[in-house]
């Protein structure tokens, strides 16, 4: 057991060159590439934490949105009863009021009708009459209703002959209106009459269509038969 | 019989006479740092590590676990100087088995060599760390009367190294030696088995005693005092643990 001094001498040598190359080749490319793996697994963690936290954040306010959403959905669906139910009462009120409207129309409608009906019926009676007045004239007297009207008029212008002179004043006409021509003979009896009871005034026939049956004598203001305001003794009407 | 294998001579070159403890450092170290240069040599964070690498982690994850838990720093020079300690001796013990090769471990020049180191490391880190004054005052604590004691002690550190690992190695070497030649079939087998495991705990102890000496010489004063009294890592742990309670 010895010591040779020039092995230890080398072997000094040789382990602090062993020490270097260590340190060049293991200690350090193992500690570096552990703290290099170190540091990048911090990094990603640090990434996926942002990433967490970006998506917690994102699903916030996706949930926020959702949530006002259907907060946006309620509202709008309210709205759209709202609106459905004023449209609703908006249109049943127009069509009531377009009902009443056609009913008021057909009431009026049926009114217009019946008065025409009612007039049609009073026209056709009062033909209906006149014509059986006239048959009746002719068959039981032989005469035509219209000369026993002028017979009626000359009959009633007699009393009041001074009256219609008066309301002649200076005219020299007098008109005879009636709904029919009078016959020949109707008309030379009323014109004989009137120049004897009013002499000097010529009689004029007219013939009104809408005119009731019978006949209106007019003489200067005078009208026979009168009107409601007129004086019952100036007018005739028969 | 070849107690040393200083006595072996390989070649000679320029008259120097290249002996098997030489030759047996290279090839330890040639194997040391040509399996780190292959392991090393495409290191990227980006890329996940193989097998390899895992273990060299874990290898030096290890080292570095055992250095900080006795110095209680990360000082990454004082894992340079020990985890080499460590990782010299443990391969050269680990290459007893294999026939016909001498531990480099085994002689007691390389021995005394590491020792030498170990002895040399001790002031240069301590005065690194704290300075000349702070690592002289060392030496007369707790006293002035400490002095030569604590000289004695700072060499007797070296020698006790030496001698310690030396005396195993060679031991272990020569018994296998010896039963081989009575008994060749079984008993150096379970020799060399035990070998292996005295290689190990040998070269922790190295690396263990030279971080404990460099710690006591780098540690702060108020410290000091607790480390020089208690220097294998048992006692250090509970003065630890007594710190922390």
């Amino acid at each position: 057991m010895s010591i040779d001094w020039i092995t230890v001498i080398a072997q000094i040598a040789n382990f602090l060159v062993l020490v270097w190359l260590l340190k060049r080749f293991l200690y350090r490319p193992i500690l570096d590439g552990i703290d290099a793996r170190e540091a990048e697994i911090t990094r990603r963690m640090a990434e996926a934490g942002e990433a967490e936290k970006k998506a917690q954040a994102a699903e916030a306010t996706f949930r926020q949105q959702q949530k006002q959403l259907l907060s946006d959905q309620d509202a709008v669906v309210k709205q759209a009863l709202r609106e459905s139910e004023n449209q609703r009462d908006s249109l049943l009120a127009e069509a009531h009021a377009k009902l009443e409207q056609e009913q008021t129309d057909w009431h009026k409608h049926l009114e217009r009708e019946r008065q025409k009906f009612t007039a049609q019926l009073q026209r056709a009676g009062e033909e209906t009459l006149l014509e059986l007045t006239r048959k009746a004239l002719r068959d039981l007297a032989d005469e035509s209703l219209e000369e026993a009207i002028v017979r009626h008029v000359s009959a009633r212008l007699r009393p009041i002959a001074s009256e219609l002179a008066d309301a002649a004043g200076d005219r020299k006409e007098a008109v005879a209106t009636t709904r029919d021509t009078l016959p020949e003979a109707a008309q030379a009896l009323l014109q004989t009459d009137v120049k004897s009871l009013l002499p000097g005034i010529n009689l004029r026939f007219e013939t009104a269509p809408q005119q009731a049956p019978g006949l209106v004598l007019r003489v200067g203001g005078a009208r026979l038969p009168g009107r409601s305001t007129a004086t019952p003794k100036n007018s005739t009407r028969c | 019989m070849q107690l040393t294998p200083d006595d072996v001579v390989v070649f000679t070159l320029a008259g120097w006479e290249v002996n098997a403890t030489i030759v047996n450092t290279w090839i330890v170290m040639a194997l040391l740092v040509g399996i780190s240069m292959l392991i090393t040599r495409n290191l990227r964070p980006d890329v996940p590590p193989n097998r390899w690498r895992t273990s060299l982690e874990v290898i030096v994850k290890l080292i570095q676990g055992q250095i900080e838990e006795v110095t209680r720093n990360s000082a990454r020079h004082v894992m340079y100087f020990a985890g080499t300690l460590f990782l010299f001796i443990a391969l050269s013990n680990l290459m007893l088995v294999i026939p016909g090769f001498s531990p480099p471990t085994s002689s007691l020049s390389t021995t005394a060599a590491l020792a030498l180191s170990v002895l040399a490391a001790v002031p240069v880190f301590g005065i690194a760390s704290g300075g000349v004054g702070h690592y002289l005052k060392t030496f007369i604590e707790p006293s002035v009367i400490m002095l030569p004691f604590n000289i004695i002690g700072e060499f007797s550190k070296g020698i006790s190294l030496a001698i310690r690992l030396y005396g195993n190695v060679m031991s272990g070497a020569v018994i296998a030696a010896i039963l081989l030649t009575v008994a060749p079939f079984f008993f150096p087998v379970v020799m060399d088995m035990l070998g292996l495991l005295t290689g190990i705990i040998q070269a922790y102890i190295f690396a263990i005693l030279a971080t404990v000496y460099i710690s006591s010489a780098t540690a702060e004063p108020d410290s000091s005092a607790v480390q020089t009294q208690s220097s294998p890592p048992e006692s250090k742990r509970s003065t630890h643990q007594e710190e922390k309670s």
